[in-house]
């Protein structure tokens, strides 16, 4: 059986969320006006870096329910996708703080 | 006994946490035996799992904006640096990825898990990830606890030679 629009939806993007999460935790970290600029909009670059993985997260998880296009991907491959992301995202982070 | 406002929110950011791995846990398990009679209870514990991070998120993320700088200071000036530099940096982060993951659980659990393998498969993944990206984060919170506490300690043996 396959999975829903709405799963499959929000599937790809948690995702997409968890490497986008990643690679914009690098870019702050290398580029200080990027930084700067996050910390100047909600008084924190954490925070904002939250309220915008919030917001892509429930963003591309409403536009690809709404367009079903997670839902053309396969099951398995749709989850190894997911298992994937979190393990580059995740040793992506610790490697960057430990060597860079 | 004195235990401050910022006592208490770190303690209930790192007991939401705590907590929100052992509902994903709880999932976990009850997915492995997925039937119409336990699907109420997957939900339920999939909300709690949701809430709790977001708990979490909330209580750290007030802590970490208002009270961390001070004790950042300390770490970085005391002899485990890395507690800050490599464990702090990365748990911040990586607590994104859990958060994320728990605010998925609940979605997936709405699936037919009882008569959908490839859902199961999902709710089992998700929950597993949650448990360890969860582990590593708590673990994280310990190890710069005890980056403070090498640097006060050692602050006090100079004071008190």
């Amino acid at each position: 059986m396959k999975l829903t629009a709405a799963t499959s939806g929000f599937v790809l993007a948690a995702a997409i969320t968890v490497l986008f999460n990643t690679a914009l935790s690098c870019a702050k970290d290398a580029y200080a006006p990027l930084k700067d600029f996050m910390g100047s909009l909600t008084g924190h670059d954490w925070t904002t870096q939250g309220l915008i993985d919030l917001v892509l997260f429930v963003g591309l998880g409403a536009i690809f329910m709404s367009t079903r296009a997670a839902e053309r991907i396969d099951s398995s491959r749709l989850i190894a996708s997911l298992i994937g992301a979190v393990v580059i995202a995740g040793l992506g982070l610790c490697i960057w703080f430990a060597f860079v | 006994m004195n235990i401050s406002t910022s006592d208490i929110i770190l303690l209930a950011h790192a007991a939401f946490g705590a907590t929100g791995c052992l509902a994903a846990l709880w999932v976990f398990v009850e997915v492995l035996n997925a039937q119409p009679a336990n699907a109420v209870r997957i939900r339920a514990a999939a909300v709690v799992a949701a809430i709790c991070m977001a708990g979490a998120w909330i209580c750290g993320g007030y802590w970490y904006v208002h009270f961390y700088p001070a004790e950042k200071a300390l770490i970085l000036k005391g002899p485990w640096p890395f507690a800050h530099n490599l464990f702090m940096e990365t748990k911040e982060h990586l607590f994104f990825i859990t958060a994320i993951l728990a605010f998925l659980l609940p979605i997936a659990a709405r699936e037919r898990l009882y008569v959908n393998p490839a859902a199961r498969q999902l709710v089992l993944s998700v929950a597993a990830l949650i448990v360890i990206t969860g582990l590593a984060v708590e673990g994280a919170g310990a190890v710069i606890n005890h980056g403070v506490k090498v640097a006060l300690l050692r602050d006090a043996s100079k004071g008190s030679q």
